[in-house]
This record gives C-alpha cells, sequence and structure tokens, in this order.
C-alpha cells in the first residue's frame, strides 16, 4: 500500500481491531498532517481566512458591488493553500499525478454531507477549455466531483482557451472577458466544483452567466481557498 | 561532421539529440513537430509498455506495479501513467517520448581546456593516470579516495584528456548540493569548454556540450549520450537503494563509454568487486594536504533520546557547542531526523537545514560565506560538500540512519583546509553501534595505509 500524495509505502500496524479486515488507506499520516483544514475566523460567504466576525470580507463586498448583487451565494472550501498543498497541486494538476485525487475523497464528502447534502443541488464541475484538456488528458474539477459518487452534469458549459489564471495577476483575472458560455438549459439549483478558489473571479463568472439564465441558486464546493 | 545541415536542423539536434524528452520538453509548435516526425528527424516511443496489465515505465525503468496510475476516459480504457518519475512531468500509454534521428549534431573541439595551475599529489597523479588509461581503453576504474583526498582535482587531467579526444562527459552525483558546488569549480578551471549543471529545479539546457555535470536522477533524460561517465558517491544512497538509477545511468552511456566510480566508503558489493580484481582500482588513502584523516571522539550520553524528547540538550552537548563558540569554531551538528533538527534549531537558535526546507541553498550559502556560524543538519549535507575548516557532531550517532558509510562520510567533512588540517569530530551516542566501531577503524586503518 502506498501513500498517493507522497508515494512512500505505507506501514499499518497489525493489532486485533484491524487483523480480520484490514483497512485500505489513500494517505498516509505524514500527508494527513500536512493538509490543513481552514481554521475559524472566517468570512461565512467565501471562506476567506482571518476576516473578524463580520458577515462578509472586504473582497466579498467588493463583488457584490461590482455585480450589484454577488452572482455567487456561497463558497465552501476545505483546505489553506500551504507550501504542501501547493506540492500537491503542482503534482496533481501540473504534472499530471491524477491518482493523487483519491486522498481528497474523505474530506470532500465530509464537506459535501455537512453543507449541501439532500438540497437537490445539480453538480457542476468547472470545465476545461478542449486545448487544457488534451494535454492535462483530464478536469481537475471533474476528478474531484467524481469523489462524490453523485451524477455530475458536464453538458452544461464550455470554455474557450485563455492564457491559464494561475498566470495573471488580481486585475487581469477580475477585468477578463467571461470565457464560458452555456450550451444547455441549466436546473434550478447548481453547486459547482473546482480545485482552488483564488480571487473568486472564475466561480463569479460561470455563476453570473447562470444566474443572467434564470438559475435561482449557486453554490460552490471548492478544494482549497488561497 | 555533415556540413550541408541547414542551421535549423543543426539547432534541433544540438537541443534533441541522444535524448528522450516528452513533447513539453520539445516546446515546438504542433506544426513543426508534425514536419520533424514526417521527415524523420524525430521519432516516437512508446512510453509505457504493457503486456496483460503489467506495465513498464521505459523513462525510469519503473516495474513497481503499485506506482502505476490510472486516468479514467469515458467510453475507453484508461490511461496508464508512471508515478515513479512524474517528478519530472508525466509519461503514459498516451504520451509517448521522442528522439531524435536526424544527423547528429556537431561539437567543436577545444584544445588545452583546463586552465588549473595547482599541484598534484603524488597519488592525485597517480589516480589521473590511471583514469587517462581507462579512457583510452575505453575501460571502467574505481577511485577508492578518502574524503578530503582531493577527488574533483584527479579528474581534471582526465577530463582535459576526453575533451581533446572530442569526447562528451558526464559527471554523476546523487545530490543536487553537490552539483551546485562542483559547476562553478568546473567553470573556473576549464573556461572554454561548453558545461550544463543539471538538477531538478536547474534552468541551464545542455546543448550537445562537452560536459554535463548532473544529478543521478537528470540521466533518465539520456540515451547513447556520454563517452565518460564519472559516477560519484556510488555507495550513496539514491544510486544504491534505487534499482532503476543504474539502468538509467547504463543506458546514458554510449555503447563502449568509459566508467569511472568515486567513492571514500564501498558497498559490500564493490568490496567484493575489487576482492576478485574485476573491477580496476585506485586507493588513495591519504588527504591532499598529506595530513591524517581526524579520528571521532566517542561521548555515551545516559538516557540522550529520552532527555531529546523532553526537549532538553544534555548538558556535554551544551558544553561542546559552547567551547566551539567560544574558540570562534564553525561547525556543523548532524542530527538523525527532520523533527529533531527542527527541534533542536528553535532550542539553540542555530538555523537548520533538511531535504524538505525551501530555503536550503540560501542557509548552506550563508554558512560557506561564513555569515552563520552554524547549522544543524540531516545527512543531507553528509558527502559531497566542502566546507574548510569546521568542527563537526553527531547527535545520536547511534541512530540507524547513521550507518558506518554515513559516519565517515561525516567525519570527513572536518580538517579539510591545509591551513588548519585538524579538525574535531564528536559522536553522541547512548549505545555504541557496530557502526561507529567501524567508521572509527576506517580512521585509524586509512591513517596508517597513509603514513606508509
Amino acid at each position: 500500500m502506498i501513500c498517493y500524495l507522497c508515494l512512500k509505502s505505507i506501514k499499518e500496524e497489525t493489532v486485533w481491531a484491524n487483523f480480520l479486515s484490514p483497512q485500505f488507506r489513500y494517505t498516509c499520516d505524514d500527508c494527513l498532517n500536512q493538509l490543513e483544514e481552514i481554521p475559524p475566523p472566517f468570512c461565512k460567504h467565501c471562506k476567506k481566512q482571518a476576516s473578524p466576525n463580520h458577515q462578509k470580507c472586504d473582497d466579498c463586498k467588493r463583488w457584490a458591488n461590482h455585480f450589484g448583487e454577488d452572482p455567487l451565494d456561497q463558497n465552501i472550501s476545505i483546505f489553506t493553500y500551504n507550501e504542501f498543498m501547493k506540492e500537491m497541486m503542482a503534482r496533481f494538476k501540473y504534472r499530471g499525478d491524477y491518482e493523487a485525487v483519491y486522498s481528497f475523497r474523505e474530506p470532500l464528502n465530509k464537506a459535501y454531507t455537512t453543507h449541501f447534502a439532500k438540497k437537490h443541488y445539480t453538480l457542476v464541475p468547472i470545465p476545461l477549455s478542449d486545448d487544457r484538456y488534451e494535454t492535462r488528458k483530464f478536469n481537475q474539477a471533474e476528478a474531484l466531483a467524481s469523489l462524490l459518487k453523485k451524477p455530475i452534469h458536464t453538458q452544461l458549459l464550455k470554455r474557450e482557451d485563455t492564457t491559464k489564471q494561475a498566470k495573471r495577476t488580481r486585475t487581469e483575472r477580475v477585468l477578463s472577458k467571461n470565457p464560458f458560455h452555456l450550451t444547455n438549459h441549466p436546473p434550478e439549483k447548481i453547486l459547482l466544483i473546482d480545485d482552488i478558489y483564488t480571487t473568486g473571479t472564475t466561480l463569479r463568472q460561470v455563476a453570473s452567466l447562470l444566474k443572467n439564465a434564470g438559475v435561482k441558486n449557486v453554490k460552490a464546493l471548492t478544494l482549497i481557498r488561497s | 561532421m555533415t556540413s550541408s545541415t541547414p542551421p535549423l536542423i543543426e539547432d534541433l539536434a544540438r537541443k534533441f539529440a541522444t535524448k528522450l524528452l516528452l513533447k513539453g520538453e520539445l516546446d515546438l509548435s504542433e506544426r513543426r513537430l508534425q514536419y520533424l516526425l514526417d521527415h524523420a528527424y524525430l521519432e516516437k516511443v512508446t512510453s509505457i509498455k504493457s503486456s496483460l496489465n503489467f506495465h513498464q515505465c521505459i523513462r525510469c525503468f519503473n516495474r513497481n506495479q503499485s506506482l502505476f496510475g490510472k486516468i479514467p476516459r469515458q467510453n475507453n480504457t484508461p490511461i496508464i501513467y508512471c508515478k515513479h518519475c512524474i517528478q519530472m512531468n508525466r509519461v503514459s500509454s498516451e504520451e509517448p517520448l521522442y528522439r531524435w534521428v536526424g544527423p547528429p549534431p556537431m561539437r567543436h573541439r577545444v584544445k588545452n581546456p583546463m586552465k588549473w595551475k595547482g599541484e598534484l599529489t603524488p597519488l592525485q597523479v597517480k589516480a589521473s593516470y590511471e583514469m587517462i588509461k581507462a579512457i583510452q581503453h575505453e575501460a571502467k576504474l574505481l577511485i577508492y579516495a578518502v574524503c578530503g583526498a582531493g577527488k574533483t582535482e584527479m579528474l581534471y587531467a582526465g577530463i582535459e584528456h576526453a575533451i581533446q579526444e572530442g569526447k562528451r562527459v558526464c559527471i554523476a552525483t546523487p545530490r543536487s548540493d553537490v552539483v551546485r558546488e562542483l559547476a562553478p569549480r568546473l567553470r573556473r578551471d576549464f573556461p572554454t569548454i561548453h558545461s550544463a549543471a543539471l538538477y531538478g529545479s536547474s534552468t541551464e539546457k545542455d546543448l550537445n556540450n562537452h560536459l554535463v555535470i548532473a544529478t543521478t536522477h537528470q540521466l533518465l533524460r539520456y540515451e547513447d549520450s556520454f563517452d565518460v561517465m564519472v559516477i560519484d558517491e556510488v555507495d550513496a544512497f539514491p544510486y544504491h537503494r534505487d534499482q532503476t538509477l543504474p539502468k538509467a545511468v547504463e543506458r546514458a552511456m554510449k555503447q563502449d563509454a568509459t566508467k569511472i566510480f568515486l567513492t571514500a566508503t564501498p558497498r559490500t558489493k564493490q568490496k567484493v568487486q575489487i576482492a576478485l580484481n574485476q573491477l580496476p582500482t585506485v586507493s588513495i588513502p591519504s588527504r591532499y594536504h598529506g595530513h591524517p584523516i581526524p579520528v571521532p571522539t566517542f561521548k555515551s550520553i545516559f538516557r540522550l533520546s529520552k532527555t531529546l524528547e523532553n526537549e532538553t540538550v544534555p548538558p556535554s552537548i551544551n558544553q561542546w557547542i559552547h567551547q566551539k563558540s567560544t574558540s570562534n569554531r564553525r561547525f556543523l551538528l548532524f542530527v538523525p531526523t527532520i523533527e529533531l533538527a527542527e527541534k533542536l534549531s528553535a532550542k539553540l537558535t542555530i538555523p537548520h537545514v533538511h531535504a524538505e526546507s525551501p530555503d536550503r541553498e540560501y542557509k548552506i550559502k550563508q554558512y560557506r560565506a561564513r555569515n552563520i556560524e552554524a547549522l544543524i543538519t540531516t545527512t543531507i549535507l553528509e558527502r559531497g560538500v566542502t566546507f574548510p575548516s569546521i568542527d563537526v557532531a553527531v547527535i545520536q550517532a547511534d541512530h540507524h540512519v547513521f550507518d558506518e558509510a554515513a559516519l565517515i562520510q561525516i567525519a570527513g567533512r572536518a580538517g579539510r583546509s591545509a591551513h588548519d588540517p585538524t579538525g574535531d569530530v564528536t559522536f553522541f551516542y547512548e549505545y555504541k553501534t557496530n557502526a561507529m566501531v567501524q567508521a572509527r577503524n576506517y580512521t585509524i586503518i586509512k591513517n596508517k595505509e597513509a603514513r606508509g
């Protein structure tokens, strides 16, 4: 058994409690300890860290001003973007180690059950452009969404090829043209899935598109809030 | 030498020849790539070989099935990729490697490339002579030299000979710290040749250069490339443990290339080969400055591991540190684990480095520049790096990470400078281990051999 994050072998001690049913694990304790859940206080709206007890952080207020009304109703993120997570994302997304995603199955499912279960959201992973998909061979948001074992809607949106968000500054991102367009009629309640919430531009580009098409409620579940 | 090769093709040949590269590493436009494939300048090489669900990575020789991953696809079989070499970007059943099959690139010959004016000891001269002989006969040679024997300088004559003959030389070493230390020295002493220093985060490019200084892992990108391969620290961890690296080194060499092994502490395998006369060997038991290697002092500390667990520093270690700082001696403290390095660093307010510390390059540079007086380190600084005039102590020398070779190497960090050839080496331990005793015996025996 190897750890899907650090690739070192996991040596599980055999004790009376587990000798009959050895537990399969994706992640070793060392790696689990380095994944850092977002500690309170955080913004209730977007999970931004260390915003004191206000309902909304300054970023969210700015978004609300920008749109008149924030198209994204809420974002839930799980982990902070610490050094370890940066390394893991580099390996998962940029080097393309798909199976690293399995290490996030439990935390993602936990967050989903706490916040969104039984609320009839349709899961929509943020799509990749065709070019990006061709080089990466998978969509990281779809990989995350598929961990939830719920039907996912992948035929709703399309994305044009643009520079990577990660290579742009905040202003460039916020002012960039919306690269998404709808290809189908959207359902009423949508839960967007993505790997990382940085400025929230991507999610809001999609959310405003959906709201304009008549969607009532758009929320987001992202693995990381940076 | 094909003088008719168009300049663009010649440029590409320099970049790609004798390598196995990913599409991303080629960095070509789709159109140009297609042209080069259609006109037989490049060919595709299957990167993952699969038969009956048994996979094998062609780039890194990985055959450990738990290190192959699957990317699911709709209406299709999953893509198989290799995790063992994912650090160098992904190879998969859908992503082939590319091999240059066009005209080979040219390399200009350099006459008298070496500008080093230093003097060699008689033993170093002997080793240099043996190396030149090995290069002439396309043979292999083990240079068995103690730490501080001046291994780098011993290689100079051989490298010079090879380059004058139009041969391509590679120095492969297990650690990137060593590449970063060696490269500037070699560039200073061979100023007119083209060289490339390759390690994980380096941005240098090897354009069919005369000399490549690389970490062993970088050789996974090469095939039939080098005439002379110098393998530094053959006994060191990645090369010794990782079965795939020796294969990668073999592939990176041309068919009848010269192999030069360097070591201070051969493993049993090499010792057997030496004893059976299967591996021609030159033995250098003395340091270049002729002074003996410092013999380690043993200091036992009652309940050492318990004391350290309680985050207190035993008085004798404190005393050792105090004594060094009052007499203005710079030192390295070796510890077995990253955790202990961090704890002690906080306790003693001495900076620490380990394999995962992000600012390790910077701290080592600071230490080398004498801006830092002391450094706590794990075994990453055990070999290859030279700091003149330092003392070393090993805390928990009885820990299993400190095997005989590691302890010999650590002891070899002290007394490297001719101006200050003595150094203090102290092992702090709780239970005496065989490794510690063997390491001390090694220094005593080598010092005896050196006296003749």
